[in-house]
């Protein structure tokens, strides 16, 4: 009945929804790069971040203010580090005459905040056109080279997987031990702190218990159904590359060349900023 | 405690302007005092939603209708939900996967102390054990040993302990007798009788066993979309025979047989319940009616 | 020879206090056995040592040919027999119908082109076609073990244990499941071995075995089984509602048949007096 959602997928059908999650997580590394790259005060660079960002929440067909929401679970950290530059931006002449504000200090603080935004803007388009169960399957497939070194790629990706596949069962177990508690009398809103976490134990429990069961349960299942590990395992779902992957590799390798263009080919020691 | 709901709706994800559902629509429904009431429907009627607002666990929304249980009002949004739900004890389904404690007695003793903090150490004994008794356990026995390492069906029943603690007037229980092998439901519904001739004044059973309602239940209210549908005694609302089938409900086998045989120009009196009708057919037999 | 074969097997989890004493039954192929017996009586147990979950202690089972207590045969084992256990949340491992269903074949190696032809075949068996990309959390439990019933499908099994896969569901869900396991045993032939306590679930079988304390009580036809109303009451059990109605009336001098089964015997009886 409840409909239980989490992260803040945008279901839609449009040209960015269809990519491969592989190639959206890599264009999306090789944006980051690029606004990282942007050379101290070179706002025309953010200027075309800002063009590519806009241009693709239009081609998903997500409402503009649903990526702008993005930024209020971080408005904290912005502030904060704008403040740090501002204060403590020694360098540059003062605003006016004895005051602790200079203009490189103020420039500064703008373009931190800028960079902090334009990346979690990118990052949040990702999310909204991409489905958990999409990036955990992307992720995979991008890990696969570090089979190489034995990384246990097929595990951790089940891992993932699982662990996406119970976030709603565990919500609604949470959710049925809340009631059942507070039938008996339980109070979770009063009280100071230390008692407010002593009131979650009878939640706690019940829900680490049911979580065991689970998971015990889940585990004869698997069993059950000749799970084995890797060895010899086919994989049903393709990773497959569209004519809509090649398009949006091209528009971003033509954003990173704009980028470092402004830059005057000036690209290396920013990206470690 | 007289339960009455006058035109109670409730729509969920309001809040979130999501996809929102309307769980009742115009709900209107009283339960007397001493009635073992049955709530039945499909599941996502709305049954478990109207259930959850007798002891405020969902709230009545200002503005979609009335709810009083006893004296209290549940519109009211200084109701007093502490002492409410003292006296209205809900069992959820499975509740022995609420049981949380080191010992039996440490379980069943939460409720009490959360709901009265003052109350005293010995009054404490007491009542735990007049609990664990009242569900056929042995006090001294059972009250030291941890909850997890119990049977499933001593687990349910300290579950029940842990909500009747307190005493309530009313207890509603959702699906009561799930997972029960066929003699443990037995076992567990002549409890929930014996609840009824105590304290507990009123049993509220939600319930898609329908031999179970005609057996136990002397009210029944059938629950559609959110809106009641029928309600009545189990032999009323079985009679409506073309409703019950709209529905897409079962018949309890008594129901089913009464019909058949009136179908056959037979009339069966007497009640839904097996000892009813096996009575009622027999008093036909010595007429030589049958 | 039998499909499978239970000789003398006893079983315990702790080595002290056996669960399985000395249990020996067969089951022939395409039969429909019902075992029922009270919370505890080890009929959940028995379901694990047929799929190998569990090792016998002492005594053979023999599955096909192939014997469950040789670690090298497990695989076979499991390939030939499915198990749909209780809970409808804890058997599916993926975010998607069909990834799920996958699973089994992904397990044993089957290359890609033949699992998507046993997922249209497994969807298509229990009824769930349409609901090939959706999300479990979207489901109904009975709709929920309906995938789990195609996931274990997609194994290509000759026989299905549904260990308690209808306890949590609702009468229409109930209905449903056991609508398309009857399909599945008349029509395809899988045998099916369905633990219950359910004993309007056993009326149809074609055979019965009471289990009582880890030994079997007794096996035999439906009508032979619930003929002992009395000795299946103090092992825990009770007669199908309609018997025991029947029974009522009987001692009350109604003249019916002393076996009747089912509400539409019943039904019919009576209509004749």
């Amino acid at each position: 009945m409840r409909e239980v959602t989490f992260g803040q997928y945008f279901p839609s059908n449009s040209f960015v929804h269809k990519m491969n999650a592989s190639i959206k997580i890599l264009i999306v590394i090789a944006y980051i790069v690029a606004v990282f790259s942007v050379k101290q005060f070179h706002f025309l660079g953010f200027g075309i971040c800002l063009a590519f960002v806009i241009t693709v929440t239009a081609v998903a067909k997500v409402p503009f203010l649903k990526v702008l929401k993005s930024l209020k679970a971080i408005i904290f950290f912005i502030v904060f580090s704008a403040v740090l530059q501002l204060f403590f931006n020694k360098s540059g002449t003062p605003l006016w005459e004895g005051g602790f504000i200079t203009d490189e200090g103020l420039k500064s603080a703008i373009f931190v905040s800028v960079k902090v935004s334009l990346v979690v803007l990118g990052a949040s388009i990702l999310t909204l056109t991409t489905s958990p169960i999409e990036l955990a399957d992307g992720i995979e497939v991008l890990l696969y080279p570090l089979k190489i070194v034995r990384f246990p790629v097929h595990e951790f990706a089940l891992i993932m997987s699982i662990a996406l596949r119970f976030i709603p069962t565990l919500m609604e177990e949470t959710d049925r031990i809340i009631k059942a508690q507070k039938a008996r009398g339980a109070d979770f809103d009063s009280g100071n702190l230390f008692k407010r976490a002593k009131a979650l134990i009878p939640v706690l429990i019940p829900l680490l218990v049911s979580s065991f069961r689970s998971a015990d349960e889940l585990a004869d299942a698997m069993d059950a159904r000749c799970y084995a590990g890797s060895k010899n395992r086919t994989k049903f779902k393709k990773s497959v590359i569209t004519w809509r992957d090649l398009i949006g590799l091209i528009i971003t390798a033509g954003l990173v060349v704009a980028v470092v263009y402004c830059n005057g080919f000036y690209i290396f020691p920013a990206v470690f900023l | 405690m007289q339960i009455i709901a006058k035109n109670l709706s409730f729509t969920y994800g309001k809040q979130t302007k999501a996809v929102s559902v309307k769980a009742l629509n115009n709900v209107n429904l009283t339960i007397e005092e001493g009635d073992f009431f049955g709530i039945i429907g499909h599941t996502g009627s709305g049954k478990s939603t109207f259930v959850q607002h007798l002891n405020g666990l969902i709230r009545v929304n200002g503005k979609e209708g009335e709810l009083r249980v006893g004296e209290f009002d549940l519109a009211d949004k200084k109701c007093d939900l502490k002492t409410l739900r003292s006296k209205v004890g809900m069992v959820f389904q499975y509740p022995e996967y609420q049981l949380f404690a080191e010992t039996v007695f440490e379980d069943v003793a939460f409720g009490l102390k959360s709901f009265n903090k003052d109350i005293s150490q010995s009054e404490i004994e007491l009542r735990v054990a007049e609990a664990i008794t009242t569900v056929g356990l042995n006090y001294q026995r059972i009250k030291d040993k941890s909850p997890f390492e119990l049977s499933g069906g001593q687990k349910r029943r300290v579950a029940i302990a842990g909500v009747i603690v307190s005493r309530p007037e009313v207890l509603v229980l959702d699906e009561p007798a799930a997972g029960l092998d066929p003699v443990g439901k037995r076992e567990f519904l002549n409890l929930l009788k014996r609840l009824h001739s105590s304290f507990v004044k009123t049993i509220i059973i939600v319930s898609h066993d329908m031999n179970i309602i005609s057996e136990y239940c002397n009210k029944v209210a059938v629950f559609n979309r959110g809106e009641i549908a029928l309600v009545g005694t189990p032999q009323e609302v079985f009679a409506d025979q073309n409703k019950i089938k709209e529905l897409g409900l079962e018949f309890p086998l008594t129901a089913r047989l009464k019909l058949a045989l009136k179908n056959k120009g037979v009339e069966v009196g007497g009640d839904l319940t097996v000892e009813g009708f096996v009575t009622a057919l027999s008093k036909l037999k010595e007429e030589g009616k049958l | 020879m039998a499909l499978l074969e239970l000789k003398n097997v006893c079983f315990s989890y702790d080595k002290q206090s056996p669960v399985i004493k000395d249990v020996s039954f067969e089951v022939q192929k395409g039969e429909y056995v019902a075992v029922i017996g009270h919370n505890g009586s080890g009929k959940s147990t028995i379901a694990r040592l047929i799929n190998a979950l569990l090792k016998p202690e002492s005594g053979s089972i023999t599955v096909d040919g192939f014997s469950a207590c040789d670690k090298k045969s497990v695989f076979e084992i499991r390939k030939r027999v499915g198990v749909v256990f209780q809970n409808p949340d804890n058997q599916m491992v993926a975010s998607i119908v069909e990834d799920d269903v996958a699973f089994g074949p992904e397990n044993l190696g089957v290359p890609r082109d033949e699992i998507a032809k046993r997922i249209d075949f497994a969807l298509d068996a229990v009824g769930m076609q349409d609901f090939r990309k959706s999300a479990p959390e979207r489901l109904s439990g009975g709709q929920k073990q309906r995938i789990a019933i195609a996931g274990v499908l997609a194994l290509a099994p000759k026989i299905i244990i549904l260990d308690e896969s209808t306890a949590m569901l609702d009468p229409a869900g109930r209905k449903d499941v056991l609508r398309v396991v009857k399909k599945l045993n008349k029509e395809q032939g899988v045998t099916v071995i369905a633990i219950t306590h359910y004993m309007e679930e056993v009326i149809s079988a074609d055979r019965v075995i009471v289990i009582n304390d880890g030994t079997i009580e007794t096996i035999g036809t439906p009508k032979e089984i619930f003929a002992k109303a009395k000795r299946l009451k103090e092992i825990g059990l009770e007669l199908p509602t309609a018997s025991y109605l029947a029974n009522k009336l009987i001692e009350k001098g109604f003249r019916l048949p002393a076996d009747v089964l089912s509400d539409e015997d019943l039904e019919e009886a009576l209509c004749k007096l």
